[in-house]
């Protein structure tokens, strides 16, 4: 690990990003929602957009499903692809993936014994493996030993009051993309734990996805997961994306709506690990009742253009909300986080630790993250950080964390730095006989684990961190190093 | 390094004691016998906080032998953490005036990690807590950084476990400590263990201990005193920033200097501290 570069003169001479104030939110997305007319069949709806027109192509719908897919269409037939004249999508541009052709992906696509081998999780309750949304029983494991009462599986299956949740948050709060993904889903992944229940080991989704084989096409990925966790109840999921030997070309379009009722506790954790120029587009929506507890850790290092749409409502008081997010832009990587996150009731807490690195000087991290703390939040503790490291000349993050409070008796803590690592842990390593060099080098490289870390599995933290290094050393500052 | 004249010139500084502890200000008295045996030598040495320029150290003068345990007292605020850091090359602070000479070398010409290379180290009074680094690493790291700068050959993870073991074991710490981040959710007394398990590996000659007492309970702090006198020998020189006696008690100054507004105002032996344990800072 010694670094024959210097990076000190590197690192300080650019800080390149910029702060963004004022906003409007999804004015895409601001959609009229037909009620959902059960049993209604599906019909063609053409699309303004040409894009989605080109894309959204008539998907098999399966009969649980069709409901939220007549509510996508409708939405879909007068939204449009958001541009970077988007406020919301200002930094973000994704008119790369606006030049390709969508295709469905071949159904039943092959995965080898050594990816899946590649990708355990030790300790998982459950493996459940999703090849382009679709769930494959028979490369599952662990879900014939589920506790009884909890149910893992697709939608059909499911408990008829947690199907009847499906598309409550994403119709109401979600994205331009979310409302793609209802729109091409094939299948919901269902994860309902019956109240009380403690699930011992953590459900892992592995998510795996093939690419397209046409010069300008991408094929679809667009999966969805659906989690309730009743009163009392406690889970662990932990999400992992990858893409199918030689897949590039693809475009995930992921959904997750989560339910945490009174007192329950999820943690979850979702690594992106997409294959090289692959596009990736995850709306997260959770709704948290009075007293739970949601901790979401999130690794985003794979792709060429990612983007999160996070968006979590306190629907209580006393609840807990914790999120911690490391990002790494390499060369023409572009990773955005949206995150949104209301809290109403009092004697909420809600903490947000956002870290990003940005390698390459045509990379690009953005972040807009919203914590707003209404006039009834009151007696709330708030914290919202946001690290930042720009290790090249031009490398470019556009960051604007912002605390909105509306309640007066509230603690809140909130920082931002867009610059150079930290003096003081710079200093310590020197006066310790470590060189400056040699102490960037291994802050840069530990920067994300503080985030990676809090996921608590070993493993999987050793394949991000994997990825991370990869990445680093094709960095120029490291390049010598490799 | 011959043996005998370390032993004359520790006969030589406690006469010295006497005389000097009637004097307002520590002056530095050379000693003619062995001047070889000055470990640290600071004079006159004013400094700033960067930035603001606000002075704190105002002509601090001290003269550390080999063998010698100074303790340094004194009131919040006074400057004591400050010369602890300015030695070391702490970037808070720009050095204005005087002196300070380490082994025989300018210190102020000196790099941070050179002057760690050299055999200087200070425990720190609030060690920082650096999420991503596993403790074990940054040991390593640093025990391999000083090896290398002494021309030794660097250590590998194994026979490093090999070195840190019995290190541990000084210290009464669980080895897992080496799995941990470093000083990440430490306790207090976890994170005063862990700079002296730092002491420890590097094998410094020369050790600057900022309050090393604070926050530990009899038991760690016996721990850490026995293992600060196991380090010491002839060779090595200790300067302890304390409020308190009952560390004087385990790790026995030859030296007890009063700070105050950022000068020695006051050298002395262990009476001195008997006196302000009595009466507080006023009566001296
Ligand atoms: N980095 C700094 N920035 C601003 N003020 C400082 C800094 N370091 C020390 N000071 C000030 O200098 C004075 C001496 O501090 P310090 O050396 O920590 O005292 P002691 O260790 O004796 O309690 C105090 O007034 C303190 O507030
Ligand atoms: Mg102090």
């Amino acid at each position: 690990m010694q670094a024959s570069t210097s990076l000190g003169s590197a690192c300080r001479t650019q800080l390149a990003g910029k702060r963004v104030v004022s906003g409007h939110r999804y004015p895409n997305a601001r959609i009229a929602l037909k009620p959902a007319k059960s049993g209604a069949v599906a019909s063609a709806v053409v699309a303004e957009d040409k894009w989605l027109a080109r894309t959204v192509k008539e998907v098999a719908t399966p009969s649980s499903l069709a409901a939220l897919r007549e509510q996508s269409k409708s939405a879909l037939a007068t939204l449009r692809m958001p541009t970077t004249r988007n406020e919301d999508y200002r930094f973000t541009d994704i008119a790369p993936l606006l030049r390709t052709n969508v295709q469905p992906a071949a159904a039943g696509a092959a995965v080898p014994s050594e990816l899946l081998a590649a990708h355990e999780l030790p300790g998982a309750a459950a493996r459940l493996v999703v090849v382009d949304g679709v769930l494959r029983p028979e490369l599952s494991s662990g879900l014939s030993g589920l506790p009884a009462g909890t149910y893992v599986g697709p939608l059909a299956g499911a408990p008829e009051a947690v199907k009847q949740k499906l598309g409550s948050l994403s119709n109401s709060r979600g994205g331009p993309f979310a409302v793609l993904n209802g729109s091409l889903v094939p299948e919901v992944l269902v994860v309902a734990v019956p109240a009380e229940r403690q699930l011992e080991g953590p459900l892992f989704v592995l998510h795996l996805a093939s690419g397209a084989t046409g010069a300008d096409e991408v094929a679809a990925n667009a999966p969805r997961l659906l989690l309730h966790a009743g009163t009392g109840s406690s889970a662990e999921l932990v999400e992992e994306y990858v893409a199918l030997p030689g897949g590039r070309r693809y475009l995930t379009v992921a959904v997750g709506e989560l339910f945490l009722e009174a007192a329950a506790s999820v943690r979850h954790s979702y690594v992106q690990r997409e294959g090289e120029g692959s596009f990736h587009f995850k709306s997260t929506l959770v709704h948290q009742a009075e007293r739970s507890q949601y901790t979401l850790a999130e690794a985003s290092v794979g792709g060429a253009i990612a983007r999160h749409d996070l968006v979590i409502q306190q629907g209580g008081p006393e609840t807990h909300t914790q999120m911690s997010h490391f990002l790494l832009c390499g060369p023409s990587q572009t990773h955005d986080l949206h995150s949104r996150l209301t809290l109403d009731h009092p004697h909420g807490t809600a903490n947000q630790l956002h870290k990003c690195i940005v390698s390459h000087a045509s990379g690009r991290g953005v972040f807009d993250g919203n914590v707003k703390v209404n006039r009834l939040a009151q007696k709330t503790d708030a914290g919202q950080l946001s690290r930042n490291l720009l290790l090249v000349p031009l490398a470019t993050v556009n960051v604007k964390p912002n605390l909105q409070i509306i309640a007066d008796d509230v603690k809140c803590t909130h920082g931002c730095a867009v610059s150079d690592l930290r003096d003081d842990e710079l200093f310590y390593f020197r006066a310790r006989g470590i060189s400056a060099e040699s102490a960037r080098q291994a802050l840069v490289f530990s920067f994300g684990a503080e985030v990676i870390q809090r996921m608590g599995h070993p493993v999987l933290q050793k394949r991000v961190q994997d990825d991370v290094s990869r990445t680093l050393l094709s960095a120029e500052p490291f390049a010598a190093s490799a | 390094m011959a043996h005998q004249i370390l032993r004359s010139s520790r006969i030589a500084s406690s006469t010295r004691v006497a005389q000097r502890s009637s004097r307002v200000h520590a002056v530095s008295v050379r000693c003619a016998a062995a001047p070889a045996d000055v470990m640290l030598e600071v004079k006159d040495l004013t400094a700033s906080i960067a930035g603001t320029h606000t002075p704190i150290l105002k002509g601090v003068n001290l003269t550390i032998r080999n063998g010698e345990v100074h303790a340094i007292m004194g009131k919040n605020g006074s400057g004591k953490s400050t010369l602890s850091k300015v030695l070391v090359g702490h970037p808070d602070y720009e050095v204005t005036g005087g002196t300070a000479v380490f082994k025989g070398k300018n210190l102020f010409e000196m790099e941070p990690e050179e002057r760690s290379h050299a055999g200087l180290f200070l425990s720190f009074q609030t060690p920082i807590e650096v999420p991503g680094v596993s403790n074990v690493d940054f040991l390593r790291m640093a025990c391999n950084s000083r090896r290398k700068a002494l021309g030794h050959p660097e250590l590998d993870p194994l026979e490093f476990y090999a070195y840190i073991m019995p290190k541990l074991e000084m210290l009464n710490m669980d080895p897992t400590f080496l799995n941990r981040n470093v000083n990440e959710g430490f306790s207090g007394g976890e994170k005063k263990r862990n700079e002296i398990l730092q002491l420890a590996v590097l094998e410094a000659d020369m050790a600057i201990l900022d309050e090393i007492d604070s926050g530990l309970d009899i038991d760690a702090l016996r721990d850490v005193a026995k293992a600060v006198n196991q380090l010491r020998s002839d060779d090595t020189g200790v300067l302890m920033v304390t409020h308190y006696k009952r560390l004087l008690d385990y790790i026995k100054p030859d030296f007890v200097h009063i700070m105050q507004a950022g000068e020695i105002v006051k050298t002395g032996d262990m009476s001195l501290v008997d006196q302000l344990e009595a009466g507080g800072y006023a009566t001296l």
